[in-house]
């Protein structure tokens, strides 16, 4: 058989002949290999004299990955990639209109492109297993489904229904996929799924799919064309809006997609798609996003010149102090099984930890069974005494940011821990080799940055100085696959990477207020420039203590102008009129009005402070500002060897710190601006406001040879 | 360049719109038809000589779909050989109804016209035609948001509170109320009666003269919801970074009523009046339609005001009466404000606010109160202007001969 991988057989008694795709590898992936093989073992299969029908099955764990990233992310040309689409469409159709009833047996996941086949075929019955997923996750790659998947979901699931999962890029687990409408059945086991197929197919000997029908009823309650779906989707498209500030495209594409669709016959309705789905994976930001999200996420998560070791050899985890962080800590331990200690010196604060805890049960742990849960919570102890610290194989400290108290903290812990522990710190600025002054066992002591919320934020930041053994970071590291982060290593330094950059990015916010210009339209600016969190918000709720207390910190480790800054002499200010921030109710804004509002008198302290007018302002200029301080800060931390590697910077930049998803990261705004045009506004900058806008001399070198951060597609 | 007269302006009472409402059961050409039979007797027309008859209506669907305006020149019993052409410039439907036919009548090119509008909203659903506005990407690309934003949206740029959009309402009752009390519209309204004749309404049915400024206050913003809860506020941030919080300034009590009515008016050149005996009421002096911001859509009742007011050689110290269309409270306060205008020469009979705005029709109806309160007080210059969908204005200068 030429199709290879592409594997027919057929039941005589039945009638029924499954197809079974098994891609050479591990993973069934759209690509030209797989349209060949499916369309040539569909033929075969067409060919078979007393068909009945057909069953579409994967021989790989998953049902199907999707398209072939490689091939996505290559694609430039619209035209060309029109008429191949155009192609998988017909394939697609030809599937669903062949005649026969056609089954999806879905007995591994089934996502983006995979997903798509199955909704090309009459009925979708699925094993039961919480590992299996489906969806339409391609938004999260800046792209949208291409293979029918905006036009079949919502005539499958409605209208409503479909715009959730397509704009959203929503992965459903097969438990709920039934009653979400993304499978018609479920079974608890292949051969059970298989039988029902069979049974299935003997019972709907006529399929076809309802949008074939004349009398095609659009499920969901809501009819195209109709005031209901005029609200509808005025609606979601202002949800998206809110959501996403207009910063991305596909999800837009993929309203518009399904808009449009609705009010044409089905054929029709294809090409739509594709003139959306082309539009999208031909442009900029899918290309950011894919590198990003595909590329480097892979690559950081495979760790692959990093020191490996299979079992961390830990078993039981210290966290000190009882905080959001460190609770959060301890809760997110217990959940991937390991026995906690939660320390903290106050019983009043260790109450409030376990009760944070306590909380999250029903938010974060509720797919659990009462006894699960249950076991979960009986994994964490408190205490007040360290000595309950002993046997733990790992602890995390999580204490007040004051090196003296830290180092106190590492003697007395140390004491009671065995010769294997590792000491780990999650110091979110400290140079851990000022920290490990105080360690008796420097090999074992490493730093383990985490990022709050630490039950939701993916990232780990591993801070290794010069005495970390290769053996402690192997053992991090397999810990941090354990609680399913995401890590990146970088070198030791005030701030390490993460906290540097989000620091510039939140400091250019205040000194761009501090200079005059409009507080609302710096938030306005960051939101639509992609940013998660617009950035005096966030200040709000980091607080501005924190970062006052910070300024302190860092001057013994930078000699730069960063101090005399207006920014810095705004936050100290603010500060100092009590106002620190969300937790004090007064910060940036005012929190005393529901929802909170921008304080009212920041005006009137930024112009005590003596700031003019500014020259020049508006959204596109404040954008500029508070992203060129932040790449330029990316730049340094690779220039300085804080960061090791150009994927670590995007991955951290936009997992750890919500740097705007939709650039790619700071490296790749740089290469879609072009570093040259970065180090001219740098240099104005330095110009205008000091040499702390200075672009490093790597930077200026790649500028003036051209030089990119990635390869161009 | 020939001129145009208004020899005469009819119009129906508005009924409330809605199933309760007095003129819910009657269709909404047999309302036209009603203003047409009402123009043609009055005047003792020989409809024959009618060239043209144009009729605004926005919800151009369902039984208002199918150039109702022809439909209603048949039921009226007009010549046959009387043609009629629908168009929808959304509320600015009926004056740019007047206004064309002003211009095909100025040009020369036609003698005598008939136009109009109608709306029943209690039967044609407002925004059930759809439209190309509603499309997603109008949203995602320009950050169109429905009115209701854009009034509040407008109330918070110029610091209209709640209380003055309030004030500004019970105002409006207190005027039509009045006027009505003293017949200030009996000139222009047509009784509506069922095919047996009996009597249906006989005048505008929404206005409340109980209304305080306690009661509007209490009411609940109507905007709030879709602006707030899904997310619609924020598609304005786009075209209007620097505002922070939308305050929702704007309830049923302070828009424009839902209504149903018609109206006609009767436009013509001065050797069709000599012809047929009929003496003009007005000149039309200058007519303008203007596009402007669509977002904060609302906005252009001034500029449109000033580019006619321009046209005839005017400024807004010279018209005597203003009937700005009170759509939202803020926008006559805007337009007032923008124009410079004491709102002792504004809408002086009260407004949509208290009376209702009949989509279509609203443009022809305000013209012909324009006109009445211009003979009762025996004043020159008024100008008719109204807000439009999609950020335009319009508006139409008369003055009495």
């Amino acid at each position: 058989m030429e199709n290879k991988g592409f594997n027919v057989s057929f039941d005589a008694a039945t009638g029924v002949a499954t197809l079974t795709m098994a891609m050479p590898g591990k993973v069934n992936k759209i690509n030209a290999d797989f349209g060949n093989g499916f369309i040539a073992a569909f033929a075969e299969i067409q060919a078979l004299a007393g068909l009945k029908g057909i069953i579409i099955a994967s021989g790989h764990k998953d049902f199907c990955a999707g398209a072939d990233i490689d091939f996505i992310y290559g694609q430039r040309d619209a035209d060309a990639l029109y008429a191949m689409v155009s192609e998988l469409h017909a394939g697609f159709r030809a599937l669903e209109t062949c005649g026969k009833p056609v089954v999806a047996l879905l007995t591994g996941s089934a996502l983006g492109g995979g997903y798509e086949i199955a909704l090309a075929c009459h009925r979708r019955i699925a094993v039961e297993h919480p590992a299996i997923q489906f969806g339409l996750p391609e938004v999260s790659l800046g792209v949208i489904p291409g293979g029918g998947g905006t036009q079949r979901l919502p005539r499958i699931v409605g209208l409503q229904a479909s715009l959730e999962i397509l704009a959203q890029g929503k992965i459903v687990r097969a438990p709920k996929a039934k009653a979400a409408g993304l499978v018609d059945e479920l079974c608890p086991d292949a051969e059970s799924a298989h039988a029902a197929a069979v049974a299935w197919i003997a019972a709907n000997p006529r399929a076809k799919q309802p949008w074939d029908d004349k009398r095609f009823v659009w499920p969901g309650g809501v009819q195209p064309d109709t005031g209901d779906a005029r609200n509808l989707f005025a609606a979601g498209a202002a949800m998206l809006v809110k959501k996403t500030a207009g910063a991305y495209a596909a999800p837009e594409a993929a309203v518009k997609a399904v808009y449009e669709g609705a009010l044409l016959d089905f054929d029709s309705a294809m090409q739509v798609e594709a003139r959306y789905f082309v539009g999208t994976v031909v442009s900029d930001q899918a290309k950011d996003m894919i590198r990003t999200f595909w590329y480097h996420r892979n690559a950081v998560n495979a760790q692959a010149n990093l020191p490996k070791i299979a079992d961390a050899r830990v078993q039981k985890v210290g966290i000190l102090g009882a905080g959001m962080m460190g609770a959060g800590l301890a809760f997110v331990c217990a959940q991937r099984g390991y026995d906690v200690v939660l320390k903290d010196i106050r019983q009043d604060a260790l109450d409030k930890g376990l009760a944070h805890i306590k909380g999250q049960i029903p938010k974060l742990a509720k797919h659990l069974s009462k006894d699960d849960q249950a076991a979960l919570l009986a994994r964490i102890t408190g205490t007040l005494d360290v000595g309950d610290l002993a046997g733990c194989d790992l602890v995390i400290e999580a204490v007040f940011e004051n090196l003296d108290l830290k180092h106190r903290v590492i003697r007395e812990t140390e004491a009671v821990l065995g010769e294997d522990a590792i000491f780990a710190s999650n110091t979110s600025a400290l140079p851990i080799a000022d920290l490990v002054k105080a360690s008796i066992r420097p090999a074992n002591f490493i730093g383990l940055h985490f990022f709050s919320p630490v039950e939701q934020m993916p990232l780990l930041e591993v801070i290794t100085p010069g005495t970390t053994s290769e053996e402690t970071l192997a053992r991090a590291l397999a810990f941090g696959r354990q609680i399913k982060k995401t890590s990146i290593v970088v070198n030791d330094g005030y701030g390490f990477f993460t906290t540097r950059f989000f620091s510039a990015y939140i400091m250019e916010a205040a000194q761009l207020v501090a200079e005059g210009h409009s507080p609302l339209l710096v938030e306005r600016a960051a939101r639509a420039a992609g940013m998660v969190v617009s950035p005096l918000k966030v200040f709000d709720e980091v607080t501005l203590s924190l970062a006052a207390h910070g300024f302190e910190m860092r001057k013994r480790y930078f000699d730069d102008d960063l101090d005399q800054a207006p920014g810095v002499r705004l936050i100290r200010k603010l500060v100092e009129l009590g106002r620190t921030g969300k937790a004090a109710n007064a910060g940036f804004y005012d929190y005393t009005s529901q929802p909170r509002r921008l304080w009212a008198g920041l005006a009137d302290v930024v112009a005590e402070l003596g700031a003019g007018t500014p020259a020049e302002t508006g959204i596109d200029a404040l954008q500029d500002r508070l992203m060129l301080a932040q790449v330029l800060e990316a730049a340094r931390c690779l220039d300085e060897g804080i960061l090791k590697s150009k994927a670590d910077a995007e991955i951290g930049a936009i997992m750890g710190v919500g740097f705007a998803p939709n650039t790619g990261g700071p490296l790749a705004w740089m290469d879609r601006r072009g570093v040259r045009a970065v180090v001219t506004a740098l240099d104005a900058l330095a110009a205008a406001h000091g040499p702390r806008y200075a672009p490093p001399a790597s930077l200026r070198a790649m500028a003036e040879t051209g030089e990119r951060f990635f390869e161009a597609v | 360049m020939a001129e145009a007269f208004i020899y005469d302006a009819v119009r129906t009472p508005r009924g409330k719109g809605k199933a309760s409402g007095a003129l819910h059961t009657v269709k909404a050409v047999d309302l036209l038809a009603g203003a047409f039979a009402a123009l043609r007797d009055r005047n003792q027309l020989d409809t024959a000589r009618i060239e043209d008859v144009t009729v605004g209506c926005v919800t151009q669907t369902g039984e208002q779909g199918s150039c109702i305006a022809r439909t209603g020149v048949l039921l009226a019993g007009y010549d046959e050989t009387v043609p009629a052409v629908t168009l929808n410039r959304f509320c600015g439907s009926g004056l740019e109804a007047v206004n064309g036919a002003a211009a095909k009548v100025a040009s020369g090119f036609m003698d005598l016209v008939v136009a109009g509008g109608v709306e029943s909203m209690s039967r044609v659903a407002m925004g059930s035609d759809g439209g190309a506005i509603w499309d997603p990407s109008m949203e995602f690309d320009y950050g169109i948001v429905p009115q209701g934003i854009s009034a509040d949206l407008l109330a918070t740029l110029n610091g209209y509170s709640r209380d003055d959009v309030d004030r500004f309402a019970l105002r409006s009752q207190q005027l039509a109320a009045a006027a009505m009390k003293r017949g200030a519209f009996d000139r222009s309204v047509v009784p509506v009666r069922d095919q047996n004749g009996r009597l249906m309404l006989d005048r505008d049915e929404l206005p409340r003269a109980d209304t305080t400024l306690e009661g509007l206050n209490g009411l609940k913003p109507a905007f709030q919801m879709i602006g707030v809860n899904f997310g619609v506020d924020a598609l304005t941030q786009k075209r209007y970074p620097h505002v922070e919080h939308i305050d929702h300034v704007h309830t049923a009590g302070n828009s424009s009523g839902i209504v149903d009515g018609a109206a006609a008016v009767l436009v013509g050149s001065k050797a069709i009046g000599e012809q047929l005996g009929l003496k003009p009421r007005a000149r039309i002096r200058a007519i303008a339609a203007i596009g402007d911001e669509p977002v904060i859509m609302l906005s252009a009742p001034a500029p449109a005001s000033r580019r006619a007011l321009k046209k005839a050689g005017m400024t807004p110290g010279d018209v005597d009466l203003w009937e700005i269309n009170e759509a939202f409270a803020a926008v006559v306060l805007y337009t007032a404000d923008q124009l410079g205008v004491d709102l002792d020469r504004v809408n002086v009979n009260g407004g949509a606010i208290a009376l209702g705005h009949p989509l279509g029709a609203t443009g022809a109806i305000l013209l012909g109160t324009l006109l009445d309160e211009l003979e009762a007080r025996d004043k020159q210059v008024g100008v008719a202007t109204l807000c439009i969908g999609g950020g335009m204005g319009i508006a139409t200068v008369i003055e009495r001969v």
